[in-house]
């Protein structure tokens, strides 16, 4: 049975307002099954770090193969796309934790975070340089990622990098970069067998004796 | 006396034989090696691995079942043309650590697409993993031997710790980043190294 008050509701828009909700009501499904798409491949990459087939993502977001290539010219576009809300996320996680307290708090803050980011993302950053070939775009984007991890040490340790000569502080930060790469972070988690906060303690060793003292405020 | 010549000739008939088969497998071995490396991180294939060693692709076949047998003798032979970093433990902190970064960095930039090759293409196989880890643990293993006595003065936890991080500093994918991402030549890059090892090594202590 119809809804009188929805009915009546309807019936008093204009025929223009009318046909505006509907395709509003329309692009929205549309984004909402484009990010469902995008998620779907996340997903996949994350359980297993192969590229996904078009089937396989279209099972997992429930919708159909002719969906994902409506939305998407090709999966390289999808890739890119999935890149994009993958560096968006982890950054939001990096982001959400200040660098604050002295220096064995910001050590913490710092290498705990990196840690969660290396434990969550490591698939997905496995995935995407063995099949970046030579997309510029993809390329662009590992440069993009990197250049947010030199950003974050140069934020996380500036009281103690601004004490030491530019070419100094350039070589720490570029030894600390080296240190908490995710392929370091897998050696010390799969090869090593480290717990998460054993990992975590390794970095902190050596990122503590990398790091000129921290001057007095 | 002519019983006793023809087994002889028989027998370096067969070794002769040998020989050439083996130096045939070599020279697929090294087509392959040359190939992996230009071509890194794609596989090179039969075709181009009998072209470049100047044989047919049915000897490549002959030799090696398929592509992967052939990637695995390819990295054992590699392998033995890693050199090892000679620990001149005789000699002080500095030049130890001079001498260890060169070698790396010498080493990293000559089997950079190798290994790029090797790890793009490990695949499942077992056998590429065993010997990726092999490689790590010898790398280990070097900087244990050159800068022993400085790990020796620190308790076996913070040692293995401190092994970790050196390996993790001097990764091959860590000096081409170096070389690639930060722009730096192969001597700033020894000096990032040489800067960084120094700060994480614990003091040397002075000769019995």
């Amino acid at each position: 049975m119809t809804d009188p008050v929805v009915t009546l509701e309807a019936n008093s828009q204009p025929a223009g307002a009318t046909a505006e909700a509907r395709i509003d009501r329309r692009r929205l499904r549309s984004a909402r099954t484009k990010q469902a798409i995008i998620e779907a491949y996340l997903a996949l990459v994350l359980e297993r770090p192969q590229i996904p087939t078009a089937t396989r993502i279209a099972e997992r977001a429930g919708c159909s193969v002719r969906s994902v290539f409506e939305r998407f010219s090709d999966l390289h576009v999808l890739r890119v796309a999935v890149m994009d809300h993958a560096v968006a996320e982890a950054t939001a996680q990096v982001m959400a934790r200040e660098p604050q307290g002295d220096r064995r708090a910001r050590l913490k803050t710092h290498i705990e975070t990196r840690g969660m980011i290396c434990e969550k993302w490591l698939p997905m950053w496995r995935a995407l340089n063995m099949n970046r070939g030579d997309s510029r775009d993809l390329k662009s984007r590992v440069v993009m990622v990197r250049q947010v991890i030199l950003r974050r040490i140069e934020m996380m340790y500036r009281p103690e990098l601004s004490s030491v000569p530019e070419l100094q502080r350039r070589r720490i930060v570029i030894a600390i970069e080296s240190l908490i790469d995710f392929e370091s972070w897998a050696r010390m988690r799969q090869d090593n067998g480290l717990s998460f906060e054993e990992a975590c303690a390794v970095w902190t060793l050596a990122i503590d004796r990398l790091l000129p003292p921290t001057p007095v405020s | 006396m002519v019983l006793t010549k023809r087994p002889t000739t028989q027998t370096s008939g067969v070794d002769g034989r040998r020989l050439r088969s083996l130096k045939t497998k070599q020279r697929i071995i090294e087509a392959y090696l040359a190939l992996a490396g230009e071509k890194s991180p794609l596989v090179p294939t039969a075709a181009e691995i009998a072209r470049r060693a100047g044989y047919s692709v049915r000897s490549v076949f002959e030799r090696f079942p398929d592509i992967h047998t052939l990637q695995v003798a390819a990295v054992d032979f590699a392998l033995t043309l890693v050199t090892p970093s000679a620990p001149p433990s005789a000699t002080d902190r500095q030049s130890r650590i001079r001498s260890q970064v060169e070698s790396r960095g010498r080493s990293c930039e000559r089997w950079l697409p190798l290994w790029r090759s090797l790890i793009a293409n490990q695949g499942e196989s077992a056998e590429l993993r065993q010997r990726v880890v092999a490689l790590r643990q010898w790398d280990v293993r070097c900087l244990a031997s050159i800068y022993a006595p400085e790990l020796s003065t620190v308790p076996d936890g913070e040692r293995r710790q401190l092994l970790m991080v050196l390996e993790a500093l001097t990764d091959i994918e860590s000096w081409a980043r170096m070389q690639e991402f930060f722009g730096l030549s192969f001597e700033e890059a020894c000096s990032a190294w040489m800067q960084a090892i120094d700060r994480l090594l614990p003091p040397t202590p002075a000769r019995a």
